[in-house]
C-alpha cells in the first residue's frame, strides 16, 4: 500500500517537534540560535526523507540487473 | 531595546559615546577598555601628521624597546640548541596601569637597554674572538706545512751540495765547517708564505709565472678542514703556500700579488728551533683563545636564558603599552575643560560594562577623578557587530566573506550554521565518509585547549578554526548518507526492500517485481548494483536538488520581509518582495509542486502517460495554453498554466515600475512644497559652521567632528530607474539560472558515489578472492591503499569541492535574494585581538 499518508502524519510529527523545539528552549543568550538551529535541522532532514520517500511512491522504473553480479551487502 | 539577550539574528545595537577622560587617568582607562576589547575609538584628528600627534615620544620609546625585544626574539631564535621561552600565561606578571606605572615602564625600559648592550658586547667579542680564533689556526697551518718543505728541501740541499763540492774542493781548506756554514747560508733563500683560498690557488701560481717570469719555486698543501665564518656560517676551503726566490724586488712583488688575491701572509722563520718555538706559541694562545671563546659562550646562553625568562610578557607589555599610545593619539584634548575627548561606538548592550570598567580604572590609577561618559546622536552608520562563541564564530565568518553586513539587516550567518552543512551532506551523502571526517572533527574539538595555544600550521590551523563546522558537516553527511544508502559505495539492507528479484531470464536478466513494500527510510538497496540504478538515482537526485534549491531561494527571499519592516521600507515590501516572490512561485514554485505531484500518483491506475516535466515546462512558456490531453498532468492544466505564466509576466513590469514611481511622487511632493536647501545646487547638504558655538555648551552632546554626509544619494531619478531596471532583470534571469545552478547538488553527489564505487571495484574487490599466505598479504596492503585513497581523495578532496560548492550557493543564490552587505565590521581597541593581528 503505497500511499502519500505517511507523508502527512510525519510532517504533523516534525511540526509539532519544530513548534516544541521554538517553545522550550530556555531563554539565554543562545536562545534564537539553538531555535534555528533546531527547526532548520527539522525542516531540512524532512524535506529530504520526504522527497526520498516520494520518488519510491510510484516508481515507473522496475531495476533489472545482469546476473553476472551478486547481491550487495 | 526590548529583548535582554544579544541574538545571532542581527547585528548588535551600537552606540556612539563620547567619553570625556581626565589626562592622568587616560592612560590607566585606555588600559582597561582595551582588556575589555568593546570600543571602536574613531579619529578625532584626522587631519594632524601623525609626526605632530601628542603622544609621538611615548610612541617612539615603545618602538625603541620594542625593536629591542624583537632583536632578544631573533637571537634566542638563531640558538641552536633552544632557548626555552617562558609562556605568557606562565610569566610573572608586570603591573602597568595604577601609579607605579610610569616607574614600572621607565625600569622596563632601562632592563631591556642593560640587556641589549650586553648582549651585542657578547656578541661583538665572540666575534672577534672567532676571527683570531681562524687566524691562529691558519698560521699553525702554515707553520705545519712549511716545516715540512723545509725538511725536503733540506734533503735535497744536500744532494746539491755534493755536486758543488766537487769544482771548488781545493780552494776550501775547512770542509766540514764550510759546508755546514755554506749549507745554512745557502739554505736561508728567502720565502714567502701564507694562505690562500683553494678556488684562487692556480690562478695564483699562474699570475706569480708570468710576473715574475719563473724565478721562483712554489709548493703548496691544502689543508684538510675547511674554515667556517662565524657571522655566515659559509665554508672556505684554504691552502698553505710557500714561494721561494731571492732578491727584494722579486719579494715584494710576491707580496704585493698575494694581498691583491687575498691570501694572507704569515712571518715564518728560516730556523727549525724558532719555528717550532712559533708553534708552541701558536698552540698555547690557541687554547687560551678557545677558553674565552667557551665562556663566552656560556655567558651568553645565560643571559639568553635569563632573556627567555620574561621575554613573552615584555612582548606582551610593549605591544599593549604602544597600542594605547596610539589610542591616546586619536583623542582630542579640550583645553577649555583640561581634559581629553575621546568617541567611539560601543554595543548599547555593553554600556554597564564600560561604566564599571571606567570605575574600576579610576580605583587603581588612584585618583578620584571619573572619566565621564555621554551618548551622541548621530546619523553615521555604525559599524556591524555580531557577538560570536567559539560555535558560530566559523560559519559566521564564511558568511562575512563575502561582505559584512549592513548594519542590523537579518545576518545569514545564522541560518547558515543548518543549512550550510546540509547543503554539503548533500553533495557529499556518504555514511563512512561522513564518519571520517566526523571523527576528525571531534578529534579536533577534544584537543580544543591545547591547539588553542599553540601556533598552528597556516593549513592546520584553518581547518582548527572551522572544526565546529566540520562538525556540522559529519552529523549531517551520516544522515544524507543513510538517504542515499551509500556506505563506502555499498547499500545497508536495514528494513524490508520494496523489490524482489526474480529468476534471471534466457538472457542472463533478472528483473524485479514490486512487493508493494516501500523502503521507509532512505533509497531501496534494490538499485544499487541494478544496471538501470544510475536512470533512477539520476532522476531523484535531479529533482531533489530543484525542490531543495527553490524551497531555499524562497526562505532567502522571505528574509528580505524583516529587513523592510525594520528600516520602514513599506514601499519595497508591495514593489520588490511581493512580485519578486509570485514570479518566483509561479513559475520554479508550479514546478516543484507538479515534481511532487507528479510523484504522489500511482501512474498505473490513470490512463496517461506520464509527461516529462521538463517538456511540461518548456512548453508552458513557448506554447501556453495547448496542453495535449494525452499528456497532461492534471485536468485544467492548460488553463492554470495561462494564469501562472500571466501571473508571471505581470510581475515585470510591477518591478520595473512601481517602485521608481512612488519615488519620484516622492520626491515632486518634497520640490512642491517649497522646501530648497540652502546648498541645493551643489547637491549636497550644509557644512556646519556652529562648531565653535557647540563646544562652548556644556553637555550639550554634540558630535565633535562634524563630517560630510556621503550617505546622502543624489536623488537623481535616472539614476533610480536604471538601479531598478538592472534590479529586476537580474531578479528575473536569476531565478532561472540559479535554480538550474542548484543542479551542482545533483552533480557532486553524483561524481561523489561513483569516485567512491569506482574505488572499490579497481582496489579491494579485485583483492578480495585471493587466497592464501600471499593473497591475505596483498588484500592487506589493498585494505590501506583504499582507506587513505578514501581519506585523502574522497573526504579531503571531495570534501573542499562540495565545501566550496556549498559555499558558492550561499553567497551567489541564496545572499542575492536579500543581502545588502554594505556594512563594516567591528575593530575595537582589544588586546586579545593584537597578537591574533601578528
Amino acid at each position: 500500500m503505497a500511499s502519500v499518508i505517511p507523508v502527512i502524519f510525519i510532517l504533523a510529527i516534525v511540526l509539532g517537534l519544530m513548534a516544541c523545539g521554538y517553545l522550550f528552549v530556555p531563554k539565554g543568550p543562545q536562545q534564537t540560535t539553538i531555535r534555528t538551529a533546531i527547526m532548520l535541522t527539522l525542516a531540512s532532514c524532512y524535506l529530504m526523507w520526504m522527497v526520498t520517500y516520494m520518488a519510491q511512491l510510484h516508481p515507473l522504473i522496475t531495476p533489472y540487473r545482469s546476473t553476472k553480479g551478486g547481491e550487495s551487502l | 531595546m526590548g529583548d535582554d539577550y544579544p541574538t545571532l539574528f542581527r547585528s548588535e545595537q551600537m552606540s556612539l559615546m563620547q567619553f570625556l577622560i581626565p589626562t592622568e587617568v587616560a592612560h590607566d582607562t585606555v588600559a582597561e577598555l582595551g582588556e575589555l576589547g568593546n570600543v571602536q575609538f574613531k579619529d578625532l584628528n584626522p587631519a594632524v601628521n601623525p609626526f605632530q600627534r601628542s603622544f609621538v615620544g611615548e610612541i617612539r620609546r615603545t618602538e625603541e624597546m620594542a625593536r629591542r625585544v624583537r632583536f632578544f626574539e631573533s637571537q634566542i631564535q638563531k640558538e641552536k640548541d633552544v632557548v626555552p621561552i617562558r609562556p605568557l600565561y606562565d610569566s610573572a606578571s608586570l603591573v602597568t596601569v595604577g601609579p607605579s606605572a610610569a616607574h614600572n615602564i621607565d625600569e622596563l625600559d632601562v632592563t631591556l637597554a642593560a640587556h641589549e648592550t650586553r648582549l651585542v658586547q657578547m656578541n661583538d667579542s665572540y666575534k672577534t674572538l672567532s676571527e683570531r680564533t681562524r687566524e691562529l689556526v691558519e698560521a699553525r697551518h702554515v707553520l705545519r706545512e712549511t716545516a715540512v718543505f723545509f725538511e725536503k728541501a733540506e734533503t735535497q740541499q744536500t744532494d746539491i751540495r755534493t755536486s758543488f763540492d766537487d769544482s771548488s774542493a781545493p780552494l776550501l781548506q775547512h770542509d766540514d765547517r764550510e759546508q755546514q756554514y755554506l749549507s745554512t747560508v745557502q739554505f736561508d733563500l728567502e720565502f714567502v708564505a701564507g694562505t690562500i683560498d683553494r678556488t684562487r690557488i692556480s690562478t695564483f701560481e699562474r699570475v706569480l709565472w708570468r710576473v715574475l717570469r719563473g724565478n721562483l719555486y712554489m709548493n703548496h698543501t691544502d689543508i684538510t678542514e675547511p674554515f667556517i665564518d662565524p657571522a655566515t656560517g659559509a665554508e672556505t676551503r684554504k691552502n698553505v703556500f710557500i714561494i721561494f726566490a731571492h732578491g727584494d724586488a722579486l719579494l715584494a712583488k710576491i707580496r704585493k700579488v698575494a694581498e691583491s688575491m687575498g691570501a694572507t701572509l704569515y712571518p715564518i722563520d728560516a730556523n727549525a728551533d724558532k719555528r717550532s718555538d712559533s708553534l708552541r706559541e701558536v698552540t698555547a694562545r690557541l687554547e687560551d683563545l678557545e677558553t674565552v671563546l667557551y665562556n663566552t659562550g656560556v655567558n651568553r646562553r645565560s643571559e639568553l636564558v635569563r632573556i627567555g625568562e620574561h621575554l613573552a610578557r615584555w612582548q606582551d607589555v610593549v605591544r599593549k603599552e604602544k597600542a594605547i599610545y596610539e589610542t591616546m593619539n586619536l583623542f582630542n584634548y579640550d583645553v577649555r575643560r583640561k581634559t581629553l575627548v575621546a568617541e567611539g561606538w560601543v554595543p548599547t548592550r555593553d554600556l554597564t560594562m564600560i561604566h564599571m570598567a571606567l570605575r574600576h580604572a579610576t580605583e587603581e590609577s588612584g585618583t578620584s577623578v571619573v572619566p565621564i561618559l555621554q551618548e551622541l546622536r548621530t546619523s553615521k552608520t555604525p559599524p556591524t557587530f555580531t557577538r560570536t562563541n567559539k560555535f558560530t564564530e566559523g560559519f559566521q565568518t564564511i558568511m562575512d566573506a563575502y561582505g559584512i553586513a549592513t548594519y542590523q539587516e537579518v545576518n545569514p550567518g545564522l541560518f547558515a550554521i543548518v543549512t550550510f552543512p546540509f547543503l554539503f551532506a548533500v553533495m557529499f551523502g556518504d555514511i563512512g565518509h561522513g564518519l571520517i571526517i566526523l571523527f576528525a572533527a571531534l578529534y579536533m574539538i577534544f584537543q580544543e585547549k591545547k591547539w588553542a595555544r599553540q601556533e598552528l600550521d597556516e593549513i592546520v590551523g584553518q581547518f582548527f578554526y572551522g572544526r565546529y563546522i566540520i562538525l556540522l558537516m559529519g552529523m549531517f553527511s551520516v544522515y544524507t548518507g543513510l538517504m542515499y544508502n551509500d556506505i563506502f559505495s555499498k547499500s545497508l539492507h536495514i528494513w524490508h526492500s520494496g523489490w524482489d528479484f526474480l529468476e534471471a531470464g534466457s538472457n542472463g536478466v533478472s528483473y524485479a517485481l514490486s512487493n508493494g513494500h516501500i523502503y521507509p527510510f532512505g533509497v531501496d538497496p534494490a538499485w544499487h548494483g541494478a544496471d538501470n540504478g544510475l536512470v533512477f538515482t539520476n532522476s531523484y537526485k535531479m529533482k531533489m536538488s530543484v525542490v531543495l534549491g527553490v524551497i531555499h531561494m524562497t526562505f532567502a527571499l522571505c528574509l528580505q520581509l524583516p529587513n523592510h519592516i525594520k528600516f520602514k521600507r513599506p514601499l519595497d515590501i508591495y514593489a520588490n518582495f511581493i512580485p519578486q516572490m509570485i514570479f518566483l512561485q509561479s513559475i520554479f514554485g508550479y514546478l516543484v509542486v507538479c515534481i511532487l505531484y507528479k510523484w504522489s500518483i500511482d501512474w498505473s491506475t490513470r490512463d496517461t502517460e506520464p509527461p516529462s516535466l521538463l517538456n511540461m515546462l518548456i512548453a508552458m512558456i513557448l506554447s501556453p495554453g495547448k496542453v495535449d490531453a494525452t499528456a497532461q498532468l492534471y485536468r485544467g492544466q492548460g488553463f492554470i498554466q495561462v494564469v501562472l505564466l500571466l501571473l508571471a509576466v505581470v510581475c515585470v513590469p510591477w518591478m520595473l515600475c512601481m517602485k521608481p514611481y512612488f519615488q519620484w511622487k516622492e520626491m515632486q511632493k518634497i520640490q512642491g512644497q517649497g522646501y530648497v536647501g540652502l546648498g541645493h545646487r551643489n547637491g549636497g547638504p550644509r557644512e556646519s559652521t556652529d562648531e565653535v558655538l557647540e563646544i562652548e555648551e556644556e553637555g550639550n552632546g554634540r558630535v565633535i567632528v562634524e563630517e560630510m554626509e556621503e550617505e546622502h544619494e543624489q536623488h537623481d531619478f535616472s539614476e533610480v530607474v536604471i538601479h531598478q531596471i538592472i534590479h529586476t532583470i537580474e531578479f528575473c534571469l536569476g531565478c532561472i539560472s540559479h535554480t538550474a545552478s542548484y543542479l551542482r547538488l545533483w552533480a557532486l553527489s553524483l561524481a561523489h558515489a561513483q569516485l567512491s564505487e569506482v574505488l572499490w571495484s579497481m582496489t579491494i574487490e579485485k583483492f578480495l578472492g585471493l587466497s592464501g599466505i600471499f593473497g591475505t598479504i596483498a588484500l592487506v596492503m589493498v585494505v590501506v591503499f583504499w582507506f587513505s585513497a578514501t581519506v585523502f581523495i574522497l573526504c579531503i578532496m571531495e570534501g573542499l569541492s562540495a565545501f566550496l560548492h556549498a559555499l558558492r550557493l550561499h553567497w551567489v543564490e541564496a545572499n542575492s535574494k536579500h543581502y545588502q552587505g554594505e556594512g563594516y565590521s567591528f575593530a575595537p581597541l582589544s588586546f586579545a585581538k593584537l597578537d591574533e593581528k601578528e
